[in-house]
């Protein structure tokens, strides 16, 4: 074995899972800082800026802080569930982040480098469905606390997932009918050769999807279960120290794999803006991943901005914008891109 | 529910029986911030009671003195200077505007609009700074003395209110564009936590929560105390009683009240500021009920003097404990993210509850 | 018509859009933030700070030990004791404790002094965090400190 393949078929596959671990950690400390500090902005407040140039060591103080606090766990909570809960949530949304392709494949001499760990066929349903696993953490983080609050948050987490999924799935499949294929990198690919981005063509979807995923993601105006000023926390109330680290750090891995979904399949993933138009074809100069940096900061910062906007959604009004709302809105897309997929 | 919980507004415990979402029952519970107030004012001067008013509703502080003090006066039979009177309509108009912004804050962040919060308290805070610059202290003013008011407004302080007062109107309309017409603030507020008109009578619910379910009382208007016949205003009623109702009516009372203060403003007389008070006051024995128009309700004190310095006996008639008792009622049929919102809306202290 | 345009409205989230415009301007817009040990906003003429005890111009204690504020306060922060000066036949405290945990700020002691210019007032001092609880009761020398060796008695530098 030469050296070379060593290299290839070794460092760089670990290099990539190490990167993949690292990856959403990392966003999700930037995650943190551009939520307090823009939230802040829009309160007419500063938020952090003493610790580090503008307050950026802020969430490695934060994090710090909670690394070391007391790991406690109540008497009556359910032990095993209890610890697998947020293992189970950390888990689910960073494995989803091996399907995630973040840039065209880099040529290195003939080595082609790809900034994926797996190219899968069905791609698109593997990342949906694994980031779906992490409501069962929260649902045993729930149940396993054993405790009013978290067992309130855990019953509004399970409904908010089942109804949202359904109009996330409609949307996703209008998506899946243009690229022809639920492989992720093909339907950026598909984008490319379409020159278009699949948000122009299909906005309703977009709108859609984006709703859906918010709920999804527990993120307000739809954060009903871990609504402050009703639940205290909501499912992980009770959880402290490393255990709550690992809820926090997975919500924000999930708001920022959401982000990657809705760029790669309705904003082009990492392809440079204005393919059509000659003058902006320097943007291409840009590598890809940087490109789709900028646009998953764009989601992420949108997030916020919805979050410092808007009030809480009660539960029934939820369930009720869903059904009635975002499934007929969902269906009739659904319903109108076939028809035209099938015309053309 | 409590009495740790962050919209509980305090250390108010309320006992919930939800089936799933739904309230069953619910059932305040009162008293983990009795610091025996009543009784210890019995130990207490009159002239020394007055600040301890400010710690009942501390969002209201002015309010607290007004009602005591006038109380004490109307047991001397004491003319207050006009000019007094108006100062007096003029802070616990400002102090009816710094609670009510609170109340649109902390009533906001209950319902999940947590920018607002900031936006109601930054606002708020230009009223606080008046009350600073009047009497050195911001929530626990002591703005009051009995017999009149301590301190002169000066050019610089009118222009002051009159420049904050401009302000306010665009400030509000920032508020109203995020709330009033907002799709989420609305399902979360029309129709949750109704209460009838005849319910509410019944259940001796006062201020803001009592107008907005179509019920015309408001004592500025009916029982003028302090020069308040003098002005101008309207008392913003509406028929629904719900949640958004009670909303509505606090923010026109917003604008009335800079009406109110504006006219005192402009029409403030000259003259003394301090009737003539002995040193040490004896209040001649007999006793008195006087109610105002507090931010949050009716707001009464009975004094029972027995001719000494001390009163024999003060009883406290708090809005916000009487408020608190309808919170069963309108919670009925509701969901148990409502609660919040809906004790939100009654606007409740825990200082002025527990006493 | 109406119905329509509501329907429109509600459609296309206007409501919801408008309240993103006015976040977006408060993002744009000026700040309210006070940067606090930089930047310390200036008290106004009546704020209360710290009671403190006041001399005159000669550098001679203005306090008559009369009691007033004693008498005035409704909590109990006082307690003074006072000898007559043989010289001038004035009475000046001898002791002078007042307790800081027990003020409430109300200001009846500073309106009920009887001294031109007031012996008791409040001073713009509003730093008052100690690790000591001791260091809130305050004695006759300490009731004149101000300022940095306010601060320093507080810190538990020199006690009477």
């Amino acid at each position: 074995m030469t050296n070379t393949g060593f290299v290839f078929d070794v460092l760089i596959p670990v290099g990539k899972i190490v990167a993949v671990i690292l990856y959403p950690m990392l966003m999700t400390i930037v995650m943190i800082w551009l939520e307090r500090r823009v939230v802040a902005l829009m309160q007419k407040r500063l938020g952090p800026n003493r610790v580090g140039f503008q307050g950026i060591l802020q969430p490695f103080a934060d994090a710090f802080k909670l690394f070391l606090k007391e790991d406690i766990m109540q008497d009556q909570a359910d032990p095993l569930l209890f610890k697998v809960a947020p293992v189970l949530v950390m888990f689910s949304s960073l494995l989803a982040f091996c399907f995630v392709p973040l840039g065209e494949p880099i040529r290195i001499g003939t080595y082609q480098l790809t900034l994926w760990i797996a190219q899968s066929p069905v791609g698109l349903l593997l990342v949906l469905g694994l980031s779906s696993i992490s409501v069962f953490g929260v649902i045993f983080g729930g149940w396993a606390s054993n405790s009013k609050y978290p067992l309130m948050g855990a019953l509004r987490s399970v409904v908010q997932i089942l109804s949202y999924e359904i109009p996330i799935g409609l949307t996703v499949l209008s998506v899946v009918f243009f690229a022809r294929s639920i492989d992720l990198v093909e339907i950026v690919n598909h984008q490319s050769q379409a020159k278009i981005w699949f948000g122009f063509m299909l906005p309703v979807s977009f709108v859609v999807f984006w709703i859906s995923a918010i709920a999804e993601t527990n993120r307000a105006p739809f954060d009903l279960p871990e609504a402050e000023s009703e639940l205290v926390a909501g499912y992980h109330t009770e959880y402290s120290g490393m255990k709550f680290a690992f809820f926090y750090i997975a919500e924000y891995a999930h708001m920022v794999l959401v982000s990657s979904l809705v760029v790669i399949m309705f904003f082009g993933g990492w392809l440079a803006p204005f393919p059509n138009v000659p003058a902006f074809a320097f943007l291409k100069v840009i590598p890809g991943f940087v490109w789709y940096l900028v646009k998953i900061m764009f989601f992420l910062y949108l997030y916020v901005w919805i979050r410092a906007t808007l009030p809480r959604y009660r539960f029934d009004e939820l369930i009720r914008l869903a059904w009635k709302w975002l499934i007929p809105l969902a269906l009739l897309n659904f319903l109108v891109v076939a028809l035209i997929r099938y015309i053309l | 529910m409590g009495p740790q919980h962050p919209s509980t507004h305090g250390v108010l415990r309320l006992k919930v029986s939800v089936d799933n979402e739904l309230v069953l029952k619910i059932e305040p519970v009162v008293g983990y911030l009795h610091r025996g107030m009543e009784k210890l004012w019995e130990s207490l001067t009159y002239a020394q009671v007055v600040p301890m008013t400010d710690r009942l509703d501390y969002i209201a502080a002015v309010s607290n003195n007004l009602a005591f003090v006038l109380a004490v006066e109307k047991l001397m039979g004491l003319e207050i200077p006009k000019r007094a009177q108006y100062i007096r309509v003029i802070l616990a108009e400002i102090q009816r505007l710094a609670s009510h912004l609170a109340w649109l804050g902390f009533m906001a962040n209950d319902i999940g609009a947590i920018s607002v919060l900031l936006f109601g308290f930054e606002d708020r805070e230009d009223f606080l700074d008046i009350l600073e610059i009047y009497a050195g202290g911001r929530l626990t003013v002591h703005g009051l003395r009995i017999g009149g008011v301590p301190y002169d407004l000066d050019e610089a302080l009118i222009a002051l209110i009159r420049k904050s007062l401009d302000d306010l109107p665009k400030k509000i309309k920032d508020i109203e564009t995020l709330l009033t017409k907002n799709r989420i603030w609305r399902h979360r507020t029309e129709g949750i936590g109704l209460i009838s008109a005849a319910e509410a009578i019944e259940y001796g619910l006062t201020g803001p929560a009592l107008r907005a379910s179509g019920v015309a009382w408001d004592i500025r208007k009916d029982i003028p105390y302090s020069s308040y016949q003098d002005f101008d205003f309207e008392v913003p009623v509406l028929r629904g009683g719900d949640v958004y109702d009670r909303y509505l009516v606090r923010l026109e009372e917003i604008r009335q009240s800079t009406r109110i203060i504006r006219q005192a403003l402009d029409k403030l007389p000259a003259g003394e500021i301090m009737a003539k008070v002995p040193r040490v006051l004896k209040i001649p024995a007999g006793e008195v009920f006087h109610s105002i128009e507090a931010p949050k309700g009716e707001l009464g004190f009975y004094v029972r003097s027995n001719g000494t310095d001390k009163p024999e006996r003060v009883k406290m008639k708090s809005p916000s404990f009487i408020n608190l008792q309808s919170l069963p009622l309108m919670c009925r049929g509701n969901l148990f993210s409502d609660i919040v919102g809906i004790l939100g809306s009654l606007d409740i202290v825990l200082g002025e509850i527990d006493k | 018509m109406n119905k329509v345009s509501r329907f429109l409205k509600t459609f296309f989230l206007v409501d919801i859009l408008r309240g993103l415009a006015v976040t977006m301007r408060f993002y744009f817009g000026r700040k309210i933030t006070i940067q606090y040990p930089e930047e310390v906003q200036p008290s106004p003429e009546r704020f209360k700070g710290i009671l403190r005890l006041y001399k005159d111009e000669n550098g001679k204690p203005l306090c008559i030990a009369c009691k007033a504020c004693r008498r005035a306060c409704g909590t109990n922060c006082f307690d003074i004791e006072g000898v007559r000066d043989p010289g001038t036949r004035t009475m000046r405290p001898v002791k002078y404790d007042w307790k800081l945990d027990r003020c409430t700020f109300c200001g009846l002691c500073v309106e009920a002094c009887p001294t031109t210019p007031k012996s008791i007032r409040f001073s713009e001092e509003f730093r008052m965090a100690t690790a000591d609880k001791s260091r809130l009761h305050f004695h006759l020398e300490d009731m004149y400190l101000k300022g940095k060796d306010l601060q320093k008695f507080f810190q538990g530098g020199s006690k009477t």
